[in-house]
């Protein structure tokens, strides 16, 4: 069954003992993670969280090509954090760098505009960034091991109206249908003459913004579609569905590794109210 | 039966709605992520200075209600915890600023019983219009922000500036404002307006206020509030005047015709 991974980017995630644990497990373990996040309020707590998630997406089997295609996106994160941090506010602490940006000698003062890089600003963006860092592991363990109806069968085993489990399981399906409808979409302008690769950047901005119409318009189509589908199928958003079609009991290694990721949980709760 | 009599007659929440909003958060919340990181505001993850998902939730709560707050509310929160990096927590409680953005337009149509027509009668005063109304509303923005911040306390050269940022801001967003009211349906366009200012300016306070001042605890320093909330509305108003303006126009009509259009909240 092919997981959300695989559907947005075609990444396949090779067989490992993680894949072979429950739907229900698969889903519990990466919400445990990120409950952690809450708990994880110093720099060691959260360096720790987020090994313990790198950790567990290798063990998963997941390709670090996947976390490498994400590099330049923490360190745009990590450069904004940063400039929070030292360009618009000075936080209290060692000053290591300072460069004056702008001073304006105004009728009743001085106005100064500087960066100020201090030892706990730089602890602070470290902070930010490997919290971060840890959301992001996390949302690839999620993506990479669950697929939209690993969402279904697990919700609908804990007995939620279809309105819900059918929503949540087309919520990420709903990224993939946008993704291959914007293809599509650009394949077209293309047919028709519009060059994306020789434009400028605004242009080429206006002419993305350009292919929302026609991808609201097949936004109204599809919904269309699931609707009557489902309709037909006599499901009204009410109806509990049963889960015991897909209803294939957890075995003991879901056990294990459920109580092993509710003690790490625990754990850092624990660390939380006593740190 | 006439097409209007048909939606009038359905008063209940259907599969269609449920699967729109759906459909309408997944797209939001990728272009919400696209966004944030194409176009961000200097030291805030997750605020965008040219939001393009607000194009989408937004229309989406005129035409839909509270299906298309709720997909802000749910496109921000998923934004919140990922790329942006805030705890649940904190993400649960910034998110309402994109409740509260579809909202607002959403609640003016709703609570002064204007039927939405967008039909365009003066092409060159709808295309006038939206810039007008942004870059007026931004000039005036700043123009405050740089008398609150500056000019307050330290005088002129502040001070001169803020007076004459409220005075080209306010006649070029009053221009707009009557361009906006030629461009067709007077109270359609009225009721636009006024939505997008209203929507820039309150999801704009309460974003930045619970990054900065009010969140368990804020993620970002209060000194921060004024450059995420001035990025926040100036973003806002850009693109909710001219995106979702088209998008408004080109897809009302589809929305009315197809059912999916619900007069009260909810059906």
């Amino acid at each position: 069954m092919p997981t959300l991974l695989e559907e947005f980017v075609g990444v396949r995630v090779g067989g490992s003992p993680y894949l072979r644990l429950h739907s229900v497990t698969r889903i519990i373990v990466p919400f445990l993670l990120s409950l952690n996040v809450l708990f994880a309020k110093d720099l060691l707590s959260v360096a720790a969280l987020c090994s313990l998630s790198f950790a567990v997406l290798l063990l998963s089997g997941v390709p670090l090509r996947v976390v490498r295609g994400y590099l330049a996106l923490i360190a745009s994160v990590t450069i904004f954090i940063a400039l929070a941090f030292m360009l618009f506010t000075k936080v209290p602490g060692r000053v290591l760098w300072e460069l004056q940006l702008l001073r304006v000698q105004a009728e009743r003062g001085v106005w100064e505009w500087s960066i100020v890089v201090t030892d706990a600003s730089l602890l602070r963006t470290l902070y930010f960034s490997l919290r971060i860092l840890s959301m992001i592991f996390i949302a690839t363990l999620f993506i990479a091991t669950v697929g939209d109806r690993d969402m279904l069968w697990g919700l609908r085993r804990l007995g939620l109206p279809a309105g819900i489990t059918v929503g949540a399981s087309l919520f990420f399906r709903g990224i993939g249908f946008f993704l291959s409808d914007f293809a599509v979409v650009k394949e077209a302008m293309e047919a028709r003459g519009v060059d994306f690769e020789r434009t400028s950047l605004a242009k080429r901005f206006m002419l993305y913004v350009n292919a929302l119409i026609p991808l609201l318009s097949l936004l109204v189509t599809r919904s269309f579609e699931i609707s009557t589908a489902l309709e037909t199928r006599g499901i009204s958003p009410g109806t509990r569905l049963s889960g015991s079609y897909h209803s294939t009991p957890l075995s003991r290694g879901d056990y294990l590794v459920l109580a092993a990721m509710c003690l790490v949980t625990l754990a850092f709760a624990g660390w939380f109210m006593c740190g | 039966m006439h097409v209007t009599e048909k939606a009038k007659a359905r008063k209940r929440v259907t599969w269609a709605h449920i699967v729109t909003f759906v459909l309408a958060t997944a797209i939001s919340y990728v272009l919400a992520v696209v966004s944030s990181l194409i176009f961000p505001v200097l030291g805030a993850p997750g605020v965008s200075a040219l939001y393009v998902a607000a194009a989408i939730y937004v229309p989406l709560g005129i035409w839909m209600g509270m299906w298309g707050a709720l997909a802000g509310y749910i496109s921000c929160f998923f934004l919140g915890l990922w790329p942006s990096g805030y705890t649940p927590i904190q993400s649960f409680i910034w998110s309402w600023a994109d409740f509260i953005e579809a909202l607002a337009p959403a609640a003016v149509f709703r609570l002064f019983k204007v039927d939405p027509d967008f039909s365009v009668k003066r092409g060159w005063a709808a295309k006038a219009f939206p810039p007008l109304i942004a870059l007026g509303s931004i000039i005036l923005l700043l123009g405050v922000v740089v008398q609150v911040l500056w000019g307050a306390t330290l005088g002129e050269p502040f001070t001169t500036i803020y007076v004459y940022s409220v005075y080209t801001g306010l006649a070029l967003a009053l221009i707009g404002v009557l361009l906006g009211l030629m461009v067709g349906h007077r109270k359609t366009w009225a009721a636009h307006i006024a939505g997008i200012i209203l929507a820039s300016l309150l999801s704009g306070i309460w974003g930045a206020g619970t990054l900065t001042l009010w969140n368990l605890p804020p993620p970002l320093p209060a000194e921060l509030f004024w450059p995420a909330f001035t990025g926040w509305v100036a973003g806002d108003l850009i693109v909710l005047s001219v995106l979702s303006t088209a998008l408004l126009v080109a897809l009302t009509p589809v929305f009315k015709r197809t059912g999916l259009y619900v007069e009260g909240w909810w059906a």
